[in-house]
């Protein structure tokens, strides 16, 4: 296979002649980024969240499992739309 | 001494199935009898697993609206259990469990998003690394230009649908307006994730570049990867696709294939 050096000489050359990234900061970034054990994602593992989500004693029956209720997206989708809506889904079509 | 080895498969079931609770479970508390003290313990595990998905599906969550989430996700629990003690590995099927969910058929983009959001999830907790270092690249003689294998930074990941799925993402940010519309027939997305620092960053990349990285993900050769990509888009443009890779910290390293 051709190897295209002349193109990867100048492509790199590119590269170290804008003198992008890495270089002797190196260290210095890499402590910047460094990330702080136990620091979660706004509202994940962060047992107090699940206090507000959930009453637990009020929601502790097993009959109130919503699953045969039949669910419609009721969300931004509705902002989304196209002619490919339809498609995979196969059982709607456009004409309803 | 195996009392408790004994009695926690019967109370992993009880909570996780509702299976009747293990006889050895203490009754004497005072406030509630076992099966309600279950169904709160229960009630909690259903509450967490939620809030684990909430948490890595934000996008997904306000497209579909709560309620309809809820559901989603009391659904993926029943089906796909927590495998891991470090709840940031929960959910990782969704985007195939979405596929597969009926009442979420009509809105064919939704497993891409979910994908998107996943890879974005796993960027935020990839480990950290450093970016290429050009200084120790300039050290090498352009012959090693074609052996040239470059390493993804941990945190990159690339996924592509036939949906427009970064201007979904983007439209469904903190910040972004109400006011969106967008159209599926935009055309296909090649969705570039990578984090800066601690903010998870979604890019698009084009055909032609996308299918190049895909190439080097895959720890082929810079010389072939580059071979590979202008048999199919002959205008590729390599120095400017490289330019902005790198500088957007898309790769951590590089080795020279051949070379200890």
């Amino acid at each position: 296979m051709e190897n295209h050096q002349k193109l990867l000489s100048i492509a790199i050359g590119g590269l170290l002649a804008l003198g992008l990234a890495g270089n002797a900061s190196a260290a210095d970034k890499k402590v910047e980024m460094e990330k702080c054990f136990g620091v979660a994602k706004a509202g994940m593992n962060d047992c107090s969240s699940n206090k507000s989500a959930h009453s637990c004693a009020g929601q502790a029956t097993k009959n109130n499992d919503p699953m045969d209720f039949v669910a419609v997206p009721k969300g931004t989708c509705d902002k989304i739309a196209g002619g490919s809506l339809m498609d995979s889904g196969g059982m709607m079509k456009k004409a309803m | 001494m195996n009392a408790l080895g004994d009695i926690l498969p019967g109370f992993s079931r009880a909570i996780v199935r509702g299976d009747e609770p293990p006889g050895q479970i203490n009754s004497a508390y005072p406030k509630h009898t076992v099966s309600t003290a279950i169904d709160v313990y229960r009630n909690n595990y259903l509450g967490n697993l939620h809030d684990a998905l909430a948490g890595a599906y934000p996008v997904v969550g306000q497209l579909v609206g709560n309620d309809f989430f809820r559901r989603l996700t009391r659904a993926y629990i029943g089906k796909n259990p927590s495998r891991s003690g470090n709840l940031h590995h929960y959910g990782e099927q969704m985007a195939a469990f979405i596929a597969a969910f009926l009442p979420a058929q009509q809105l064919a983009y939704l497993p891409d998003v979910a994908a998107l959001e996943w890879a974005c999830h796993c960027a935020y907790f990839a480990e950290d690394a450093g970016t290429l270092d050009t200084g120790k690249l300039s050290r090498l003689g352009q012959e090693h230009y074609p052996d040239l294998v470059l390493v993804l930074h941990p945190a990159c990941y690339m996924v592509r649908s036939p949906y427009p799925i970064a201007d979904i993402w983007h439209a469904h940010q903190p910040g972004a307006p109400d006011d969106f519309h967008i159209d599926l027939d935009g055309g296909p997305c090649n969705a570039l994730v990578i984090r800066n620092d601690d903010s998870v960053i979604v890019g698009e990349l084009d055909d032609a570049i996308a299918l190049w990285l895909s190439i080097i993900q895959n720890g082929t050769t810079l010389g072939d990867a580059t071979a590979g990509t202008l048999e199919k888009h002959p205008d590729f443009d390599l120095q400017a696709g490289l330019s902005r890779l790198v500088s957007q910290g898309v790769f951590a390293d590089f080795l020279v294939k051949g070379l200890p």
